[in-house]
């Protein structure tokens, strides 16, 4: 077929109008999302900034939170974390390690955990809440100070660890879903070249698996612990309190938490106007946690990298 | 060794593997069928014969790695130093993965650094010690002609070599634990020429001390290093030879149209 000048030059404006459109559309949706991310950045610095200073990071709240710090809020958050993670960490290394390496995949058993774990994502986290409230709480707690406590209130009432384990339920799904891919994503030749030399599957997982899949396995941990410090649901009947003058000494008292905190304190304040710069700069402070985190595990990522072969 | 184990050919070398009556199913699948072949020790045979004809599953007996796979099912002989590799409480696996090596098709060293890779068999063993692990890994890299290219970098991550020094550094992981039978499943490849000239030139000397069995699709491969080529059909052996026999005057009509290129 004959191709005229005209002809081409019509294709070739086509091509570039093409072009033009589908640049421009990119850009503007990742404009949009951006911005949103800039926005809402920005309102909560310039609202809270002011805010933070030395004392509001290292004492409590004053005068009904109208004055004073956040310090048992943030103790708290990291605290539950820390419980959380000791229970949701394992477990979810555990469980992915089964799925990926010892299931067999058309066995029942194999299909119930996966469905299960799959479910288990999808439950809204006040259902989670609830659920910990009346398990952990009422149920575990209760038999616990019946049995060692001749029916003393001591464990039968929110408290951290309650908290910890209804977040874990909420965080382990991540969990085992990224430390799944990053197990997956190992090669089956390296598989192979282990068991070729004489290591046994347990070996091949310890010593090949594992450490080839720790930087993936490492951002999973991160997704699971990032949720736990940013949800609130679980927290509200498990474990948070509205205010407490002192830290939690054990793992059956009660905590603040910093996303709780600013639930309480955008609904129940007695003094809107003085609350929420607090509210703001509370915040700030919890999305700084959560930047932190991430931070220290990219560095933590890298380091072991660069060591990796030491 | 075992004197069980020798066992005289015709030409009175010593075979170091003799597979009898052996018939390998996937599911119903009948992949190898009925197959005898004797491997003689401190040579180098090469299994040759179009994709999908049972070389690799034929080669993936002698270490038993058949059973990584499901519904896999074998029966008949295959005797090593004396026993049945088959029967379950002749060899377990660790012993039996001790004493028959295998390299991969594509390179795969592990995630760690080249050293370690190399210590990675030793240490399974429970050797621990530093001074020992080290003479392993320098003699291993050595026997792989390796050793000049990287006793300089031996705590650089494996994965930093070309694909070629990784194909060898894989050789020398296996030969780290000492086999007597080293499997090559297509090593060369995923290799340019002259990565894959150096494999070759490498084969050929380590047969003087091992027993080489390797599977390769390239034929000028099988005819320029190996002493015997067996030619596997659809799961059949067809015939197996001294090398020279099967690459110059084969008895059976397929094998010729094979090695000559009429089909494959």
């Amino acid at each position: 077929m004959e191709i005229k000048d005209n002809d081409i030059s019509t294709i070739k404006f086509r091509y570039k109008l093409d072009d033009v459109i589908t640049h421009i559309s990119l850009l503007l949706s990742v404009l949009l999302i951006v911005g949103f991310f800039v926005v809402i950045l920005s309102v909560i610095f310039v609202g809270g900034y002011e805010k933070i200073t030395w004392e509001f990071l290292t004492q409590p709240p004053e005068e009904g939170m109208t004055k004073g710090g956040i310090f048992p809020a943030i103790i708290g958050t990291i605290l539950l974390v820390i419980v959380t993670s000791t229970f949701a960490v394992p477990l979810g290394i555990i469980t992915a390690i089964y799925l990926t390496e010892y299931g067999k995949k058309d066995s029942f058993f194999y299909r119930f955990v996966n469905e299960s774990i799959n479910l288990l994502s999808s439950i809204p986290t006040i259902v989670i809440g609830l659920f910990g409230l009346a398990f952990f709480v009422i149920y575990i707690g209760g038999v616990i100070d019946k049995v060692f406590y001749g029916g003393n209130l001591n464990w039968g009432k929110p408290a951290l660890i309650w908290a910890g384990l209804t977040m874990g339920l909420v965080s382990m799904p991540v969990v085992v879903t990224a430390v799944r891919e990053a197990l997956e994503a190992v090669p089956a030749n390296l598989k192979e070249a282990s068991f070729a030399l004489g290591a046994t599957k347990m070996e091949t997982i310890l010593k090949v698996v594992l450490p080839r899949a720790s930087t993936g396995i490492l951002t999973g941990l991160i997704l699971g612990i990032s949720r736990s410090t940013g949800e609130v649901a679980p927290v509200l009947f498990t474990g948070a309190a509205y205010f407490l003058p002192h830290l939690p000494s054990s793992l059956s008292n009660q905590f603040m938490e910093l996303g709780y905190h600013i639930y309480i304190m955008s609904t129940q304040s007695v003094d809107v106007d003085a609350t929420l710069p607090i509210q703001f700069a509370t915040t700030l402070v919890l999305l700084g946690i959560t930047f932190l985190l991430n931070i220290l595990a990219i560095l933590v990522r890298r380091r072991l990298r660069k060591n990796e072969y030491a | 060794m075992n004197t069980h184990s020798v066992v005289n050919g015709d030409n009175g070398k010593e075979k170091i593997i003799i597979i009898k009556n052996l018939n390998f199913y996937y599911d119903d699948v009948h992949v190898l069928k009925n197959i005898n072949l004797e491997i003689e020790k401190n040579s180098v045979t090469a299994l040759i014969g179009p994709s999908g004809c049972g070389k690799t599953t034929l080669l993936r007996v002698f270490n038993k790695m058949y059973k990584l796979v499901n519904n896999a099912r074998v029966e008949g002989e295959v005797v090593f130093d004396g026993k049945n590799i088959l029967d379950d409480n002749s060899f377990d696996d660790f012993e039996l993965r001790s004493r028959i090596g295998m390299v991969f098709q594509k390179p795969n060293p592990f995630y760690m650094s080249i050293y370690e890779n190399i210590a990675f068999g030793p240490k399974l063993r429970g050797i621990k010690k530093k001074r020992i692990l080290d003479e392993i890994v320098e003699r291993s890299l050595r026997l792989a002609d390796m050793w000049d290219e990287v006793k300089d970098r031996l705590h650089k991550p494996a994965t930093s070599l070309s694909g070629g020094q990784q194909q060898r550094l894989c050789i020398a992981r296996a030969l780290a634990v000492e086999p007597e039978v080293l499997l090559m499943d297509e090593p060369t490849s995923a290799l340019d020429p002259l990565s894959s000239s150096k494999i070759e030139e490498l084969i050929v000397e380590l047969s003087n001390d091992y027993t080489v069995v390797i599977v390769t699709h390239n034929m000028q491969q099988a005819s320029r290093i190996s002493d015997y080529t067996g030619f596997l059909l659809m799961g059949e052996l067809i015939e197996f030879d001294r090398t020279e026999k099967i690459f110059t005057s084969p008895s059976d009509k397929r094998t010729e149209n094979y090695v000559t290129g009429k089909f494959g």
